[in-house]
């Protein structure tokens, strides 16, 4: 047993390498498998990272110890934090990335941990022993690689069928082939599957665009991202990338009429693509056929990296024939003569529904199995690394014999990920939004460390150098609060308040008080802004926050009834068959999550619970 | 609760109709095997057609009865299960005999409310009609029947949907907003979202305004007829009783004991309250008399005030009509035809009070009483409002979320909208939960389901 791994990696994606990073971290002797390390967290749809609660689960997978945050921060080449202008709860970072670079970073912070080996090849079947994993074979005579415990994050690799028109091609993503032995594999040991669609849009050559004159005819509308950017990491100090432009433009009549005269030539529209697509991110061809009343589209120009020659048409995600691409391409404001490097896409693939993992992201069915990533459904590059981190960490945990770690919808956007995903399986692909979240208030950018950071250290993925930060951070916040407590000020009205009753109300910003010199606060360079926004938000909207920490405590009395393991949904007398059916796929651990599960209605909940409360019989009768 | 209520995995057996002799007596059965136990019963190797009368006879050694059989399989039934109606002639002997077969066959006797709670575990009905079924079966006026057939027919409900729908439309545009902030979308302007949630908070108000009369039609109300010794109040006891329940003579402080009736005052169920003349006495049973009249005044939902149109109002009078005011108040002037010693008009005291002049001897004016007194009690027209709430829970509920919607009002005119929106969805998250909490019912998560059918997202 002594050449085992302790835990394999298949796919160095995000998920795969925040998982192969976790693992080694805790511990574990860490195979991570990948077809080439030149695609090592590579973007192989928009090159960004962040976005509205996207940002909150880089926070998170940062505060907790993860790559992601780190990672962006360094290779970023514009940052934006969305929605300045509403609540704290909902400012989330975004942010443009050298896709190159970035990959480089990660593959780079990989290869300085010794518990990680990097093995190239291809996986092929999985070998496992009464329902355990005991390893995978590589194809191609690869060999066969031992290991305890197996994280798949293989991305649309499973059965991927890349459509561009009529064209189609068995791939995973552009250029690379599927992966079949191991859907083959997996599908032997009878998990239910579906299939998704997704696409991405062509990419142009930069030189071939005339940015400046574009944006001096009033064709584009230069984007520069914030002048302050605010990092995703708690252990940035400063972005140090100059900020590239992005180019906003929108679509024209022309644009209209040829996506109209081609739609029957669309993949999408033939009937030719049979899977799910994601309707928060539809291609070109679904805007313009289904909100015929919308006059114009927004696309977005964004370079691919500061030396790239590739820029990513976001908005413009299509999979019609090449010659209609680049038609349409030229049709749109700015370009006529925009050079088409590669067409854009649409990709099918098989994904493993993931109401057959447990909240640790182990499948139910085989022991040691893990899932993360676009398998499970899920679409994005933040969704993904969040689930290769709990997964990497849980694989970690299995192995050495200790308790999954879950966390809560109540605790983080990465607890409502996994909770939605085992509870409610996918319909689409699934992408996080803050209206998922219940407790949108408590779960928070700036306070993602003070949520998540302890737990990280608890379970050894913080070390050090961040604790020493977290605490100095914690001991921070005291003393800031203390000094507005103690701070007099004069208000307008010419009375004297303490500057921390002052700021309760609405209109008075704590940022403001402190550029005037009205009061002193500690701040660590680069984490000003939401330090300073953890302090305010946790005084101005006290009352708000304190009803949804009562909210929180209720549910957990009212909804936090543990149903044991092994519960025989069956015997509760009272259901009916599809309620006992879709509670016997899911084995919700809570009362809470049976209540999340379709199709389970309350008052089926409410029969289990006064089930469960019933008093043991004697074991006579 | 017995451990096998919950099952609806069995087949329950009830007789439906009330115990005693009748014409006819009606069993119900409820379950997977509710088709092939009626077959048993009948003797039948042909299967019952569906949702049609059959005629048939219920055998066991012998033939128990004639019966009419019909069959309906679920979910298209009452409880969602399979249901047969067995219409047997109503001899408790007789049902027994059939309830009886039919435990043999493997039924089991139901509980009370059995059928209800399984057609509520199916989703047949939702919280609120499944307690109106109660409300229903247990209403001894027509309006207490029309209230729970309203909220049975889903009235209720619909007005709760109706709001509902408008504050969904409010939280998924405002969601939309901040989900989508780069989508180039205006999704919500500030001045329509205040005019929407005053819309939503004045139906909601309006539901629970209602809801008090609804109350009063559920549960009955008490109404306590007060006033000095001898001004008539026994007369209109047996005036609005519809008989001479009261003793009623020219003597002063005949009646010392509560008198109670209870009555049917135009579809409102009505407990009338007679009770001894208000004075200071020395006759130990009259002042005890007395003290009972003062305690039956304070947790009567209603009084008539009875006074003398022919005497002077006397300290007595004013003592009465000034202690304790109570909303529903309605003045009854007596002895009109005796003469008239003073104007309604002229007297401050009656405390602006609706007053209604009559002779209860000559019977001038006593038309005009059962208006008046309907009109004191708010339930002038009911027919003109059929949606009322008429419970407790509900009321409690609807109170919360009026609480919530006032809360996210107040914070979207606080300074031009400084607070911000995802406080206010909170709050409008948590009046919705209480609009659902009603219903007994979770809505899906279809905020996001919304905004992706009406707006183009994804840029």
């Amino acid at each position: 047993m002594s050449d085992d791994f302790d835990v394999i990696v298949i796919g160095a994606g995000h998920a795969g390498c925040e998982a192969a990073w976790a693992a080694a971290r805790l511990g574990s002797r860490v195979a991570l498998c990948s077809l080439s390390r030149d695609t090592v967290a590579h973007m192989p749809c928009n090159p960004a990272v962040g976005g509205t609660a996207k940002g909150h689960l880089v926070r998170e997978i940062d505060a907790l110890g993860g790559l992601m945050g780190e990672a962006i921060d360094a290779t970023g080449i514009q940052f934006k934090l969305l929605n300045r202008s509403r609540g704290p709860a909902v400012w989330s970072p975004r942010a443009q990335a050298d896709k190159r670079e970035y990959g480089r970073w990660v593959r780079a912070r990989l290869e300085t941990e010794p518990n990680i080996t990097w093995i190239c090849g291809k996986a092929g079947r999985i070998v496992i022993e009464s329902d355990r994993i005991r390893g995978i074979e590589l194809e191609e005579g690869g060999g066969f690689i031992p290991g305890r415990a197996l994280v798949i994050t293989t991305g649309t690799f499973l059965n991927g069928l890349i459509h561009i028109g009529p064209e189609t091609q068995p791939a995973g993503r552009a250029g690379e082939p599927p992966s079949r032995d191991l859907a083959e594999s997996l599908k032997s040991f009878g998990f239910r599957w579906g299939r998704l669609k997704t696409g991405t849009p062509p990419r142009l050559l930069r030189e071939s665009i005339d940015f400046d004159g574009g944006v001096s005819r009033g064709t584009f509308v230069e984007e520069r991202g914030d002048a302050e950017p605010v990092p995703f990491s708690f252990l940035t100090d400063a972005i140090a990338r100059e900020p590239t432009s992005c180019y906003l433009l929108y679509t024209n009549e022309a644009v209209r009429d040829l996506v109209r005269a081609h739609v029957g030539e669309s993949p999408l529209f033939n009937g030719q693509i049979k899977g799910i697509g994601p309707r928060y991110c539809p291609s070109l061809e679904d805007k313009i056929v289904r909100f015929p009343d919308r006059e114009r589209h927004q696309v977005y120009l964004e370079p691919e990296g500061v030396e790239s020659r590739e820029i990513y048409v976001n908005g413009c995600s299509m999979s019609l024939p090449r010659a209609v691409q680049e038609s349409i391409i030229r049709a749109l404001p700015g370009l006529a003569d925009a050079v088409v490097l590669r067409p854009g896409y649409a990709v099918e693939y098989d994904f493993i529904q993931p109401t057959e993992l447990r909240r640790s992201l182990e499948t139910k069915r085989i022991a040691g199995l893990f899932l993360a990533g676009q398998i499970n459904g899920t679409s994005g590059y933040e969704e993904a690394a969040g689930q290769g981190l709990m997964a990497g960490i849980n694989a970690a945990r299995l192995v050495r014999g200790e308790p999954a770690l879950g966390l809560g919808r109540d605790q983080a956007y990465l607890g409502i990920l996994i909770d939605e995903l085992i509870t409610k399986g996918c319909l689409e692909p699934y992408r996080m939004f803050t209206s998922r979240a219940e407790h949108r208030l408590l779960l928070r950018i700036d306070n993602a460390d003070l949520r998540l950071t302890p737990i990280g250290r608890s379970i050894g993925l913080v070390d050090d150098t961040r604790w020493s930060r977290f605490e100095a951070r914690q001991a921070r916040f005291a003393r800031n609060r203390e000094a507005l407590q103690s701070t007099a000020l004069r208000t307008p009205c010419g009375n004297r308040a303490s500057a921390l009753e002052w700021l309760r109300r609405p209109e008075v910003k704590l940022a403001d008080l402190y550029r005037d010199g009205q009061i002193a606060l500690e701040v660590q360079a680069g984490q000003e802004g939401l330090d300073l926004a953890s302090l305010e938000t946790t005084i101005k909207y006290e009352g708000y926050l304190r009803r949804q920490v009562a909210t929180v405590e209720r549910l957990r009395r009212e909804e936090g009834r543990r149903i044991p393991e092994a519960f025989a949904f069956a015997t509760v007398p009272g259901l009916s068959r599809e309620v006992i059916q879709r509670l016997s796929e899911v084995r919700p651990d809570t009362l809470g999550q049976a209540l999340r599960i379709p199709g389970v209605t309350p008052a089926a909940v409410a029969v289990i619970g006064a089930y469960l409360g019933r008093p043991m019989r004697p074991a006579a009768s | 609760m017995p451990s096998t209520f919950f099952s609806s995995s069995d087949t329950i057996v009830a007789i439906a109709t009330p115990p005693g002799r009748g014409a006819l007596g009606v069993i119900r059965l409820s379950g997977p095997d509710a088709h092939r136990i009626a077959g048993t019963l009948l003797g039948r190797s042909t299967p019952l057609e569906p949702r049609r009368a059959t005629f048939a006879r219920i055998r066991r050694s012998r033939s128990i009865d004639q019966v009419v059989a019909t069959f309906f399989p679920g979910p298209a039934s009452y409880t969602g299960q399979d249901l047969v109606e067995l219409g047997a002639h109503g001899s408790p002997i007789v049902l027994r005999q059939i309830i009886d077969a039919a435990v043999a066959a493997g039924a089991r006797l139901a509980e009370p409310g059995e059928f209800t709670l399984r057609a509520f575990l199916n989703g047949k009905i939702d919280l609120v009609q499944a307690e109106a079924v109660a409300d229903l079966i247990d209403s001894v006026t027509p309006l207490q029947a029309r209230a729970a057939f309203d909220q049975l027919e889903g009235t209720l409900t619909d007005a709760i949907s109706a709001i509902d729908a408008r504050l969904f439309d409010v939280i998924a545009r405002l969601e939309a907003s901040l989900d989508f902030p780069d989508e180039g979308y205006h999704f919500v302007d500030p001045g329509d979202l205040v005019r929407e949630l005053d819309r939503i908070l004045a139906d909601t108000r309006a539901l629970l305004r209602r809801a008090e009369t609804g109350r009063l039609i559920r549960e009955g109300l008490q109404v306590v007829i007060v006033g000095k010794p001898n001004v008539g109040k026994s007369t209109l006891f047996n005036t609005l009783a519809g008989a001479a329940r009261a003793i009623v003579t020219a003597q002063p402080g005949t009646t010392r004991d509560l008198l109670t009736e209870t009555i049917d005052l135009d579809g409102l169920k009505m407990t009338l309250v007679d009770t001894a003349g208000i004075r200071e006495t020395h006759n130990e049973v009259e002042r005890e008399g007395v003290l009972r009249a003062r305690r039956a005044q304070d947790v009567a939902d209603a009084r008539i005030l009875v006074l003398d149109g022919s005497e002077p109002l006397d300290a007595e009078d004013v003592a009465i009509l000034l202690n304790d005011q109570n909303s529903r108040d309605l003045c009854v002037v007596n002895k009109v035809d005796v003469g008239s010693a003073w104007r309604a008009a002229d007297v401050p005291a009656l405390l602006g009070r609706p007053v209604v002049m009559m002779s209860l001897r000559t019977g001038e004016g006593v038309d005009a009483l059962k208006p008046a007194l309907l009109q004191a009690l708010g339930v002038e027209a009911p027919e003109r409002d059929p949606v009322r709430v008429t419970n407790a829970r509900h009321i409690g509920l609807l109170t919360d979320c009026i609480e919530s919607l006032a809360r996210a009002r107040a914070a979207v005119d606080m300074s031009g909208g400084a607070i911000p929106e995802e406080f206010v969805l909170d709050d409008l998250h948590d009046a919705r939960e209480k609009l659902e909490q009603v219903r007994g019912r979770r809505a899906p998560d279809a905020v996001l389901q919304e905004i992706f059918s009406r707006f183009c997202i994804g840029k």
